[in-house]
């Protein structure tokens, strides 16, 4: 096992005879020029000519029955050319569909349009489309919609009571969408002989990623050609193909859809939305170019939540503090319909985070509400966990009075044990997470803050300093695993590679540019693999007319699936090259090597040929050898055989003033190993990016519902507080680098890990700063109200109780 | 101008004359009373650089130079343009050059997904153009208007910060500096 401390020095072998590896290397982007001269293509800065815009009216209501829709006004305005009403999208469309249903839940019939019944607020009622947005918007208040307004709920454990208001009635008679549970050994007998029990209930926040550039939509029809072409802002354009073709009733062959560059995703641009769909119904009745660019507020409202759930959670453990269970029942919020990815699973699949846990459960409980859908968010359901369990960790800690940092070490999953198979089947494929941990203790000096005990500082503040172990699971197995589960993606990416004459590489991904570097990283495994110039590889992204079938640009998944079809790609590509080459060199395909913009002969490098002249030959198939076909391209599929787990432990530490709950992060130390690193300085602002939108849900953002009118009430860029430049504390990064031994080249996922650890951390610090006090912290985010409310002893205020026990699932059983 | 197409299919609207500088060019429009300067820019001109994030002057995406100064162009009517010279982000790069502090953004990955990139850009020149040579720490406050989802703001800092070091004339004049005095226009 090789392990480097730090990746960004470390020198790499040079394995190729003179040449300098490109992976693992800090090559500046392919993608910056463009973003920073202002010529990036955002799908609003997509203008065709003649276009149209588009505006949506939206229900007030968290829950409303639509009595009656009346548009003529709107329609009569000077300036406006089409109208959409709930009738026409109901004769012209299938209901959208989900990309990943929650096992075991029925269809909930969702249409772009409302449909008798609103279930949340911001849900499209009526679409226009106009000469320019304000006349679009100006004809949104001539539009005569009468609501009924429908009892409602907005608080995730209310809505399973029996009483609860039922949002889709003729599907459901409760408003359980569906739960799944999952686990393995006997968790009820290890915690009737346990020595000591630990549990909390742990409540989450409903966060939102909020991209800087929102959702928007381009549609274009040619009605001769048959031809949707559909610029829009995803993480997934293959799969926004395949949806519209289901909803619109349109084959897949007649519809191109393009994401260049896209604004940020974080998750939530995953899948189709309503107004994808009202776009393209516009463009096809008027023939003519529409757009759609969701304002903020619409933003707010419309676009996917996430996070919010209710987790019950117990630790069993015996007097030295090993665990001999764990356990975590949860109610997770999905809002009022089954958006295209749903609710995080992973809350279940890694509930035990790096510990070693042989008996165990996890059973979640899909909930409805009627606030906007829940959908993906970078982490998926891990941050979620990691505060449970890791808060817990530490009040484990305290009541056996052990060091938190002992009591990790003693539990964790240890590189002899893995592979290891936790309680739902999720397999820990390689690591050294006690390192991390050590090297986190280390770090923040917890030998010397142990010793030094808890005086307050002159100034009346206490010093605390908490940890967060984590795993993260980056990547997913097989399309075998999918299928068991219901998704409709795949498990593989999709490149393909074509010579050019000259002398470069293009490369064709269904990848789209979001800020995850991938055109950088892509080149820079098919420069390595193939052995020419980073700068002679050109990826082209996002564009399903160019680029091969793939899934796309989620779950931390790209390196790890598509840096297999990368090198297999890049392997064909070269092979024939050589190929080629030999036959013009006048040596065998083994003794050629290509270097640089040249192949050449490995004993005798003077001679060589231009990659220019060896791709020419090819594409004119003018001089090649006996029995090669012309042409240079090829394209490779690849399917990882399972997940990779990247792991680490973060440290805080914090000052807290015991009056008021005030606190400051005082120092915030990383420690982290995402595997084999394909170009530090790439890893390394993920992490950080990642950390920075973990602060967020940690310490300050939080979408609050009003519980009597069910609206929304700080759906702004005013009153939503993501962190600032002036906000965050000094991250300290320390990575490890274990390969990992189910991936190419070793890589583990990047793209979420921050998200994890800052909300655990953090709290267990101020926790540990106040443990004089008795304060234990079970809510996000950690404000100096909540610390304030702590303190001084109120209690939370009285909930319905998370009652079902593994005694009275309604599934059975549903396996992850 | 396509404003005046436009119009013609909305007669409601109603159209202000203005004229100003953009990026050292007189631009002569006939902008709707309503349209901000980051629609008129993007839409009218096509400089699609300047992007738009919230229309609440929260989130600084929108972010140019009016007149010397750090504007959000979603809190400004493009009528009031008449009078002032505006600098975009097209107008750092010198042909198939970055500006230094694109390059400095570039070489300190200071961006990601890179939508928010302009507005930081603009930021920091406008603190050039008025002569200031801030420290990290006042550096992070004044792009604290700026928001980024994706970066975590510290390369953004560093990428900053190595700039102004990198130039200790100081004030990088404004190449288009105010057609005329900006308080005669408010009246």
């Amino acid at each position: 096992m090789t392990i480097l401390e730090d990746p960004a020095t470390g020198a790499r072998a040079d394995e190729a005879g003179g040449r300098r590896r490109v992976i693992g290397t800090s090559q500046l982007r392919k993608e910056d020029d463009r973003l920073l001269r202002g010529d990036g293509r955002f799908t609003d800065d997509v203008e065709p000519a003649r276009v149209l815009y588009m505006a949506v009216a939206r229900c007030p209501y968290p829950h409303a029955r639509i009595t009656h829709v009346d548009a003529s006004a709107a329609a009569a305005l000077a300036g406006v050319e089409h109208v959409l009403t709930p009738a026409d999208v109901r004769r012209d469309t299938e209901p959208l569909t989900v990309l990943r249903p929650v096992p075991g839940a029925p269809k909930l019939p969702y249409y772009a349009l409302a449909q008798d019944v609103a279930t949340h607020e911001g849900q499209p009622v009526v679409s226009v489309v106009a000469s320019s947005r304000h006349v679009a918007e100006d004809a949104l208040e001539l539009l005569d919609i009468a609501y009924e307004p429908l009892p409602h709920v907005v608080d995730v454990l209310s809505a399973l009571e029996p009483d609860a208001p039922v949002l889709h009635p003729s599907v459901l008679d409760s408003n359980l969408l569906a739960a799944n549970s999952d686990g393995s050994g006997d968790p009820e007998a290890r915690f009737a002989e346990a020595d000591v029990v630990v549990e909390g209930r742990f409540r989450i926040n409903r966060v939102t990623a909020l991209p800087m550039e929102t959702r928007g939509v381009v549609a274009q029809w040619r009605p001769g050609a048959r031809e949707l072409t559909v610029h829009c802002s995803s993480q997934v354009p293959h799969l926004i193909r395949k949806q519209l073709a289901e909803t619109l009733r349109l084959d897949e062959s007649e519809i191109r859809a393009v994401a260049s560059d896209v604004g940020g995703g974080f998750g939530q641009k995953l899948g189709v939305f309503p107004e994808d769909v009202l776009a393209c119904l516009h463009a096809i009745a008027l023939r003519r170019p529409v757009k759609w660019a969701e304002d903020r507020a619409e933003h707010f409202r419309g676009s996917t939540h996430a996070r919010e759930s209710v987790h019950d959670y117990r630790i069993a453990a015996d007097s030295t503090g090993r665990i001999l269970a764990m356990t975590n029942v949860y109610a997770t919020d999905i809002g009022g319909w089954n958006s295209p990815f749903g609710s995080a699973q992973l809350s279940s699949v890694v509930f035990n985070g790096p510990y070693k846990v042989d008996d165990g459960y996890t059973e979640r409980r899909v909930t409805l509400t009627n606030k906007t859908p829940v959908g993906a968010y970078r982490g998926y359901g891990q941050p979620e966990v990691n505060f449970a369990y890791e808060r817990l960790m530490d009040q484990l800690a305290r009541r056996l009075d052990l060091d938190p940092v002992e009591l990790r070490a003693r539990n964790m999953v240890t590189p002899q044990d893995m592979p290891w198979k936790n309680p739902t089947g999720a397999v820990y494929d390689s690591g050294d997470y006690e390192r991390c941990l050590r090297m986190a203790a280390d770090a923040v000096d917890w030998a010397g803050h142990r010793a030094r005990g808890r005086t307050p500082r002159p100034d009346g503040r206490l010093v605390g300093i908490g940890f967060a172990s984590f795993v993260e699971r980056t990547g997913y197995a097989s399309a075998r695993f999918l299928a068991r589960r219901g998704s409709v993606f795949g498990a593989h990416e999709s490149v393909t590679l074509r010579s050019n004459r000259s002398g470069g590489i293009d490369a064709y991904t269904g990848v789209s540019t979001m800020g995850q570097s991938s055109e950088t990283a892509f080149a820079q495994v098919v420069a390595d693999v193939f052995g020419t110039d980073y700068e002679a590889v050109r990826v082209h992204a996002g564009d399903t007319a160019t680029s091969p079938l793939n899934t796309g640009a989620f779950a931390s998944r790209t390196m790890i699936a598509a840096g297999g079809a990368l090198r297999a790609a890049a392997e064909q590509l070269a092979a024939k090259t050589r190929r080629i080459a030999a036959w013009q060199l006048d040596v065998a395909a083994d003794d050629v090597e290509i270097a640089g913009s040249v192949a050449r002969v490995r004993a005798d490098p003077a001679r060589a040929v231009p990659l220019a002249t060896v791709y020419a030959t090819a594409i004119t198939g003018q001089g090649l050898p006996p029995e090669e076909e012309p042409g240079l391209e090829a394209t490779a599929h690849f399917e990882p055989s399972d997940a990779a787990y990247s792991f680490g432990t973060a440290a805080a530490q914090v000052a807290v003033d015991p009056q008021t709950g005030e606190f400051e992060i005082e120092r915030f130390v990383m420690v982290h190993d995402g595997g084999t690193v394909v170009n530090p300085t790439i890893v390394e602002g993920q992490v950080r990016g990642g950390l920075a939108q973990g602060f967020g849900a940690a310490l300050s953002e939080e979408l609050r519902y009003d519980a009597d009118t069910g609206q929304l009430v700080n759906g702004s860029m005013v009153d939503y507080f993501v962190p600032t430049a002036a906000d965050l504390p000094q991250v300290e990064l320390l990575h490890t680098e274990v390969p990992s031994p189910v991936t190419p080249f070793g890589v583990r996922g990047v793209g979420e890990v921050g998200t994890i650890p800052p909300g655990a951390a953090v709290a267990n610090a101020v926790c540990d700063a106040l443990a004089d006090h008795g304060v234990e912290l079970t809510a996000l985010p950690i404000t100096p109200e909540a610390i304030w409310s702590a303190l001084a002893g109120r209690p939370a205020a009285r909930e319905p109780e998370l009652t079902p026990t593994p005694a009275d699932l309604p599934d059975g059983g549903v396996e992850y | 101008m396509t404003s005046a197409m436009r119009s013609a299919e909305a007669p409601a609207e109603v159209l202000v004359e203005t004229t100003t500088t953009v990026n050292g060019r007189e631009v002569r429009a006939s902008v709707p009373a309503r349209l901000h300067v980051a629609d008129f820019l993007r839409q009218h001109l096509g400089l699609t650089g300047t992007h738009v994030g919230c229309e609440q002057g929260a989130c600084g995406m929108c972010t140019v130079i009016v007149d010397g100064e750090a504007v959000k162009s979603c809190l400004m009517l493009a009528c009031q343009l008449d009078g002032r010279s505006v600098r975009t982000v097209e107008d750092l790069a010198e042909g198939d050059e970055l500006h230094g502090l694109q390059q400095a953004f570039k070489e300190e990955h200071a961006l990601q997904c890179g939508f928010c990139s302009p507005g930081f850009l603009m930021t920091a020149t406008a603190l050039a153009h008025q002569g200031c040579r801030p420290g990290r720490e006042e550096i992070r406050e004044e792009i604290a208007g700026v928001l980024c989802r994706c970066t975590g703001y510290d390369n953004v800092v560093t990428a900053i910060e190595r700039w102004f070091a990198e130039h200790p004339q100081g004030a990088a004049p404004d190449p288009h500096p105010a057609v005329t005095d900006p308080t005669a226009t408010q009246g």
